[in-house]
C-alpha cells in the first residue's frame, strides 16, 4: 500500500488528478511519467518530505514501492538524528 | 561475410542444421564457435583479441561485483570495467589515426589494414558496460557461465551492428532449452528476406543517387540537394532497419528474440518520440547510462539541468558514431531539439489550442511532417563528407527553387517535357532506374504497414505463399548487390 502523501506528491508532479499506484507500479505504467518528468517526481518528493536522496539510490529505484521504502528509510534516519 | 553475401546465406543454414543435433548443454558452444568463426573471417586479428579482453574482463569483474558487499570495492570494480571497455573502444577506433601519425600511408599496407578494422567493437563494448552497470545497480544477475557470457557479448547476428542487448533480455534465452519451432524458422526466414529487400532493393538503389550528390555537393543545386537529403533519410532507415531485420530473423531461427531496434521512426510526432523509435537499443543505452545519471546529478538546476543532460547525452551519441565535427554537430542538433522541447513544453498545448488544433487530427500530421524535416536536416551533417559540405547543403537546399517551380509549371502541359519534373540527378541515371527506386520505396512502405497490421501466420495458405513468392520476386528483380556494406558498420 502506497502512503497517501507520497501518492499525492507523485500525482501533483505529474499533473494527474488520480491514478492507482501500487508498490509494483513502474514509471512507464503511469501517464506522463517518462524519463524527462522522472526528475520532477524525485524533486517533488524530496521537497515535500524535506529529504535528499543520493544519486545512486535514485538510479536503483525500480518501482513506486522502492521509492516508498527509500523515503521511509530517510525519514527514519532523520527522526533518529533528531 | 556480410549478411547480404552468399557465404552468409550458406553459413546460416549449415549452422542451423548442426544446431538441431547438438544436446542443449552444448548449444552455447556451437553458437559461440560460429560467432568466433564469423568474426575470424573478417581477417582482423586485433578485433578478436579485443573481443577476448572484453569478454574476460567483463566476466571476472562481473563476478567480483556480485561477490563483494563493500560499496567502495563495488564502485572500484565497476569503474575498472568501464575503463577497460572504453580503452578497448578507443584503441580499436583510433588505432588508424595513431599509426598514421607516424606512418602516413599505413592504410595501404596489407599488414596494417587488417589491424584497422573496427567492426562490432562499438556495440559489444557498450553491451559489456551495460551488463556491469546493471549488476552494480542490482537490476541484473551475474552470469557465472563464461560460455554464456561470451555468447551474450559475441552472438554473431548482433555482433557487428547490434541490437545492444540487455543481460536480462538475452542471457535467459541463451540458457533456455531449444525445441525446433517451425513458426520461428518460417517467420525468421521471412524477416531475413524482408531485411535483405530493404537493404538490397531500397538502400542500395537510393545510395546511388545520394552518393552521386554527396560526393560533390558543390556541383548540384537546390532541388538535387533537397531530394538527395530526403533520399538519404529513407536510405539510412532501409539500410539500418534492413540489417536489424536480418539479424532478428537469423536469431529467431535459433529461438532467440533480439530487441526490436525500429518502430516506424518517421511517424514520430516529436524528436523525443523519434528517439523512442529509432535505434531503440542504443537510445535506451544512452538514456539509462548517460542521461539519467546526469539528470539526477543536476536535478537542482531544474529545466536547465535536464537540458544540459540532454546536450551532453546527444553529443556523446554523435561522437560515438565517429570523431568528426559532422557527427558532433549531428548530435548537438538533436540535443538542441530536445533541450528546446523541454523549455517549450509548457507553451506547446497553449499554442495548439490558440490555433484551434489542440485535439484536431491535423495536429498529428503537422507534428510528423515537422519532426521528419528536423531529423532529415540533421542527417545532412551525418551524411556529408565534411562540415563545409554539410554547411553548403544546409544553406543551398532551397537555392534555385523558384526557377525550378516556374519551369515545371511552364512545361506542365507538354507531355514531352515531363523530364522537367524530374531533377537532373534523377534523369542522369535514367527514368527506368528512378521508377525502380519509386517502386522499391513504395513496396517498403506498404510492407511496413502489412508488418504492423497483419498477422501473416493467420492468413490463408494461398495468401501467405503468394506473399513469400512476391517477396522473392522483388528480391530477384529489384535488388542490387555490390560491396557497399552497411552504413552502420563504420561505427
Amino acid at each position: 500500500m502506497i502512503r497517501n502523501d507520497l501518492k499525492r506528491a507523485i500525482l501533483e508532479a505529474l499533473k494527474l488528478e488520480d491514478w492507482q499506484l501500487e508498490e509494483t507500479t513502474q514509471a512507464a505504467e503511469v501517464p506522463g511519467w517518462d524519463s524527462l518528468s522522472h526528475v520532477n517526481v524525485i524533486l517533488a518528493v524530496e521537497k515535500k518530505f524535506g529529504v535528499r536522496f543520493r544519486n545512486i539510490e535514485v538510479l536503483k529505484l525500480k518501482n513506486v514501492g522502492d521509492l516508498q521504502l527509500l523515503l521511509e528509510s530517510k525519514l527514519k534516519a532523520a527522526t533518529a538524528g533528531n | 561475410m556480410f549478411f547480404d553475401s552468399l557465404n552468409y546465406m550458406l553459413f546460416v543454414p549449415l549452422l542451423w542444421l548442426v544446431y538441431q543435433f547438438v544436446p542443449d548443454g552444448w548449444r552455447w558452444a556451437v553458437l559461440l564457435t560460429a560467432s568466433v568463426a564469423f568474426y575470424l573471417v573478417l581477417n582482423a586479428p586485433l578485433l578478436l583479441l579485443a573481443l577476448a579482453v572484453v569478454i574476460l574482463s567483463t566476466y571476472f569483474l562481473g563476478l567480483r561485483l556480485a561477490q563483494v558487499d563493500d560499496d567502495r570495492a563495488r564502485v572500484r570494480y565497476l569503474w575498472i570495467g568501464i575503463a577497460v571497455n572504453i580503452a578497448v573502444l578507443f584503441l580499436i577506433k583510433y588505432l588508424r589515426r595513431l599509426v598514421e601519425w607516424r606512418i602516413p600511408d599505413a592504410h595501404s599496407d596489407a599488414f596494417w589494414s587488417h589491424l584497422f578494422v573496427t567492426l562490432g567493437v562499438s556495440y559489444y563494448t557498450l553491451q559489456a558496460i551495460s551488463y556491469l552497470v546493471d549488476l552494480y545497480l542490482g537490476t541484473a544477475e551475474p552470469e557465472t557461465h563464461l560460455g554464456h557470457l561470451a555468447l551474450y557479448l559475441a552472438f554473431f547476428p548482433k555482433l557487428l551492428q547490434g541490437p545492444i542487448e540487455r543481460a536480462g533480455d538475452l542471457l535467459p534465452q541463451l540458457r533456455a532449452p531449444y525445441r525446433c519451432s517451425y513458426d520461428n524458422v518460417r517467420s525468421g526466414l521471412l524477416l531475413f528476406a524482408w531485411g535483405l529487400f530493404k537493404k538490397a532493393a531500397v538502400a542500395n538503389r537510393l545510395a546511388i543517387y545520394v552518393g552521386s550528390v554527396y560526393r560533390d555537393v558543390h556541383a548540384f543545386g537546390g532541388v538535387s540537394l533537397l531530394l538527395a537529403t530526403y533520399m538519404y533519410a529513407i536510405q539510412i532507415l532501409a539500410d539500418f532497419s534492413g540489417y536489424t531485420d536480418m539479424a532478428l530473423g537469423v536469431a529467431r531461427m535459433f529461438n532467440i528474440r533480439l530487441t526490436q531496434n525500429f518502430n516506424a521512426p518517421y511517424m514520430a510526432t516529436s524528436v523525443a518520440d523519434f528517439w523512442r523509435r529509432w535505434h531503440i537499443s542504443f537510445s535506451r543505452w544512452i538514456l539509462d547510462y548517460i542521461f539519467k545519471p546526469l539528470q539526477i546529478q543536476w536535478r537542482s538546476a531544474g529545466t536547465f539541468g535536464v537540458a544540459a543532460a540532454l546536450m551532453i547525452t546527444f553529443l556523446f551519441s554523435g561522437l560515438w558514431h565517429g570523431a568528426a565535427w559532422t557527427f558532433a554537430i549531428w548530435g548537438a542538433l538533436h540535443g538542441t531539439y530536445l533541450a528546446a522541447s523541454v523549455f517549450l513544453k509548457p507553451w506547446r498545448d497553449r499554442v495548439w489550442a490558440s490555433v484551434g488544433l489542440e485535439k484536431h487530427p491535423l495536429r498529428r500530421v503537422i507534428q510528423v511532417v515537422v519532426t521528419f524535416n528536423l531529423v532529415a536536416f540533421a542527417w545532412i551533417f551525418f551524411r556529408a563528407n565534411s562540415t563545409a559540405d554539410a554547411w553548403y547543403v544546409a544553406t543551398h537546399v532551397f537555392a534555385g527553387m523558384p526557377a525550378y517551380v516556374m519551369a515545371v509549371i511552364a512545361h506542365a502541359p507538354e507531355i514531352t517535357h515531363l523530364k522537367y519534373l524530374w531533377d537532373p540527378i534523377l534523369m542522369e541515371k535514367g527514368l527506368r532506374s528512378f521508377v525502380l527506386v519509386i517502386i522499391a520505396v513504395t513496396l517498403m512502405l506498404a510492407g511496413g504497414v502489412v508488418q504492423r497490421r497483419v498477422r501473416i501466420r493467420h492468413q490463408p495458405l494461398w495468401l501467405r505463399w503468394t506473399m513469400y513468392y512476391g517477396l522473392l520476386l522483388c528480391l530477384f528483380y529489384l535488388s542490387i548487390y555490390d560491396d557497399m556494406g552497411f552504413v552502420y558498420f563504420q561505427f
